[in-house]
């Protein structure tokens, strides 16, 4: 039986003064939609506390799309923080949704989002806390049917089990069509067998219960995803694509929080895709192609989206904004029109060249806060192997721009451990950043207060692009490099901070592993791993037990590296890049070898628009 | 309507569930409101160009309010009912403002001004009567200094000057407590500081009921008193 659908607000209430911000768990914010007639409910949970979830823009167009099909309701849900958790179990309160505070369990349809590796223990904790049970194909008939997409499904095997399905792609008109199918199947009261079955039948949906694992000479230890006999799923599912960006509402973010979230502010989304072809990034390859939002769209959007909501803020939001066809003229526009009732607009990601200083000046970006580039690679030669089309002179020339400008801080990120490191490439990054501060010296002066900081992650390889072969650096080797780095730096004015090792460990064993990992997160998850991503709650201890219980070893598990020709844990997957594709890049890379941006010059050959039949959709031509 | 630079002083309550949003949520929150009620507010000079609004006394979190005030300034006064009419369509029900006028630009900023709060507060549990709750308090305001951790801070505050009145009476629901606050440079006493000093325990529910300025003769002068506000 499931649990009923009723107001249990009453239930939390009491819990609100206990709790660290109990505005977390409040709802009714404006803009979120209080009709929650139904019939069909589903619910969409970003399984971390509400101020990092809220602002999650996949969230918000889903909700919106639901919300408006004629029958289907759609609310939200959060991971209650650890305070709150640890007393809603003792009250035996089940995990509950926003707009109506209905318990998640009494809904048809429960969709997590997948927004990266780390968040993999919070799901089974939120299954938990809503008293859902954990392994898909254990569920009871009366159970809610519940699935996932996002960005970080494209190694979705280690969580497969706990899904009933997982929605590959772009989530537009897809999570529609699994609602519908849903919902026909209950009314006409057909087993779960048969309702994951149909579900099977859309383009875009995995149902990992009708693929089972084979571990053969071909895959790897992890093995590979084959339709089990009569199941009627394809053997390798596809993902769903917009075709075009302007077709949608550029509006989707209704909801004004009470507290401050992570990004408070509007966000439009201008462009989605990125063809720069960065070999590390999962993102520029599962996200192809590019489709851009006319400038006309962006600022009217803007303009009604503030109106609605009384920001006082506004995020131009995509991969890489400095790179769409209008972008200098979406910022003049805005700038112009926002900047005298108290509007700031902002931009995610700058370009390593004078364009994006110019577009960070342009918007007015905090000179205290300083700018921040990605350069990712300290050596010519690296940033060749990555695909990173940025020079040395490049970056002294945005660099010596910045300063003109009125920067005098810098923030560099970069990437420790790429395929084929040396010592000297990692010597290379403070040696860089030690030039970027001679550079702000030679204008400003001596002494004067210039400062680069630079942070220093570990490299993890992803599924579905050019490096996923590679292997993690092992450990001990990324002390060493840690150690030598330090020791490179020489200039007090260059700071360094490091990613926590650790934490990338554990995202590359969980984008390593196949089906199996789903063990490894049920015992991470009992001994007590949650809000992995949170530094003050990751326990490397735990995960290091669980590791034990199951009988692998993190690092062996995280720096193995493949054949190429071998079956992957993922290739019955595919965001349209193709297989040979990744590996002619991989070639490529080894020989330093760079490969160009499609939306720029010729098309070169990722698969993604023949194999899907759609194109890079551009506004104006790019520069 | 005319061309002045003005305030428009807002009374707004605080109920229902967002009595439990922080003090910074609520600013935030009517900030949003104001932005998408239209009303021409100002922005200040500096890089962040905020906008030109002050609040009342920060209420504590938990805590409903009957009286909050926020005065918004403005290039030229509006007129008051159609201002109130757009920031209620603009306002989150438990946010929600009742009143609004127009003052001049030059009156003393409310904060410091409206020191003085009359708080009702319920306390269920315990095993103290109003009767043992008044003999507690009675003895905490002869001590005098009350000292208590705000997180972890440590705090003190003069019951003599923060507590200008207080009540208690036994009610079917529990034990229901009136009191009448003083803000100074001190600080401001929560009630539920005072709840807690004398009986071990949380109030259940606190609620602001009013909020004033005391004039040097003493006199109540209520921040919706166009007239009076000038005086001061
Ligand atoms: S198929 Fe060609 S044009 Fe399309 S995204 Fe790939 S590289 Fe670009």
């Amino acid at each position: 039986m499931r649990i009923p659908r009723e107001d249990r607000f009453a239930d939390i209430e009491p819990l609100l003064g206990m709790v660290e911000r109990p505005s977390r768990y409040l709802g009714h914010e404006w803009g979120a939609v209080e009709d929650q007639e139904g019939p069909f409910h589903a619910c969409l949970i970003y399984a971390d506390v509400y101020e990092v979830g809220q602002p999650y823009l996949g969230h918000a167009i889903l909700y919106n799309e639901l919300n408006d099909q004629e029958g289907i309701s759609c609310e939200r849900a959060f991971l209650p923080w650890v305070d709150m958790s640890a007393l809603m179990r003792e009250r035996g309160i089940p995990m509950l949704s926003l707009e109506t505070a209905s318990p998640v369990a009494s809904f048809d349809l429960v969709g997590f989002t997948l927004a990266h590796e780390l968040i993999c223990t919070n799901i089974l904790e939120a299954l938990d806390l809503a008293q859902i049970t954990l392994v898909a194909q254990d569920r009871g008939e009366d159970e809610p049917i519940v699935v996932a997409g996002g960005p970080s499904v494209w190694n979705c095997e280690p969580v497969a089990p706990f899904f009933d399905a997982v929605l590959l792609g772009d989530g537009e008109g897809l999570l529609v069509e699994v609602a519908q199918c849903v919902r026909d199947a209950r009314t006409e009261s057909v087993p779960r067998s048969v309702l994951l079955r149909r579900l099977a039948q859309i383009p875009g949906v995995y149902v990992p219960s009708l693929y089972e694992v084979v571990v053969d000479e071909s895959s790897t230890r992890w093995g590979y995803a084959v339709p089990v006999e009569g199941s009627g799923a394809p053997a390798r599912v596809l993902k769903r694509c917009l075709p075009r960006l302007d077709t949608t509402d550029p509006v989707a973010q209704r909801i004004v929080p009470y507290l401050e979230a992570v990004q408070d502010r509007l966000a439009i989304e201008v462009l989605r895709g990125c063809a720069r072809g960065c070999r590390f990034c999962q993102a520029g390859m599962t996200y192809r192609p590019v489709r851009e939002r006319p400038v006309e769209q962006v600022v009217q959007g803007v303009e009604s989206g503030l109106g609605m909501s009384g920001f006082d803020q506004c995020s131009l939001s995509s991969l890489s904004t400095t790179d769409h066809s209008q972008c200098a003229q979406m910022l003049n526009s805005l700038h112009e029109r926002l900047d005298r009732v108290g509007v700031r607009v902002s931009i995610p990601s700058q370009r390593l060249d004078s364009f994006g200083v110019e577009m960070a000046a342009a918007v007015g970006s905090s000179r205290r806060a300083g700018l921040t580039f990605a350069p990712e690679a300290g050596s010519q030669r690296l940033r060749d192997v990555i695909n990173k089309n940025v020079t040395q002179d490049d970056l002294e020339r945005a660099a010596t721009n910045a300063f003109k400008s009125g920067y005098r801080r810098m923030k560099l990120y970069f990437m420790m451990g790429l395929p084929t490191e040396t010592d000297e490439d990692v010597v290379a990054i403070p040696k860089t950043a030690e030039r970027v501060v001679q550079i702000g010296r030679e204008l400003f002066g001596p002494r004067s207060k210039v400062s680069v900081s630079i942070s220093v992650a570990v490299f993890v390889p992803k599924s579905h692009t050019p490096f996923q072969w590679q292997g993690q650096l092992a450990f001990d080797e990324v002390r060493r490099r840690q150690q030598l780095l330090l020791h490179a730096a020489k200039d007090h004015a260059v700071r360094i901070s490091y990613h926590d090792a650790e934490i990338s460990l554990i995202d590359a064993v969980l984008s390593k592993m196949g089906r199996a990992g789903g063990e490894l997160l049920m015992a991470a998850w009992r001994k007590g791993c949650r809000f992995d991503a949170w530094n003050d709650q990751f326990r490397f201890d735990l995960w290091q037990e669980a590791a034990a219980q199951v009988g692998i070893r993190l690092e062996e598990v995280a720096s193995e590296s493949y054949p190429l020709d071998v079956r992957l844990p993922w290739d019955h997957t595919s965001p349209g890049v193709t297989k040979g594709y990744l590996q002619r890049e991989w070639r490529r890379a080894t020989q330093g070898e760079t490969t160009g941006d499609c939306t720029r010059h010729t098309c070169t050959g990722c698969g993604v628009c023949p194999t899907l039949g759609v194109r890079n959709e551009l506004a104006a031509t790019r520069s | 309507m005319t061309a002045e630079p003005c305030r428009l002083r807002v009374r707004y309550a605080k109920d229902g569930r967002l009595a439990f949003l922080g003090h910074l949520e609520v600013m935030n929150t009517i900030m949003r409101c104001v932005r998408r009620s239209g009303l021409p507010f100002e922005v200040s000079n500096g890089f962040a160009h905020r906008m030109r609004i002050q609040f009342s006394q920060a209420l504590p979190v938990g805590a409903s309010s009957q009286g909050e005030y926020y005065d918004l300034k403005l290039p030229y006064a509006p007129d008051s009912d159609d201002a109130l009419a757009r920031l209620v369509e603009a306002t989150p029900l438990g946010l929600r403002p009742d009143a609004a006028v127009v003052l001049p630009r030059k009156v003393p900023a409310l904060e410091a001004w409206a020191s003085m709060s009359r708080w009702d507060v319920l306390v269920v549990g315990g095993v103290c009567s109003a009767q043992g709750f008044l003999k507690k308090v009675d003895q905490l305001v002869t001590d005098d200094v009350l000292e208590y951790l705000r997180g972890d801070k440590p705090r003190r505050i003069s019951l003599q000057r923060a507590l200008v009145s207080y009540e208690a009476f036994d009610t079917e629901e529990g034990m229901r407590v009136r009191l009448t606050t003083r803000a100074s440079e001190q600080g401001a006493l929560r009630p539920a500081i005072l709840v807690r000093a004398a009986m071990g325990l949380d109030p259940l529910r606190v609620c602001r009921v009013a909020q004033w300025h005391e004039d040097t003769q003493g006199v109540r002068v209520d921040p919706m008193d166009k007239r009076r506000c000038l005086v001061w």
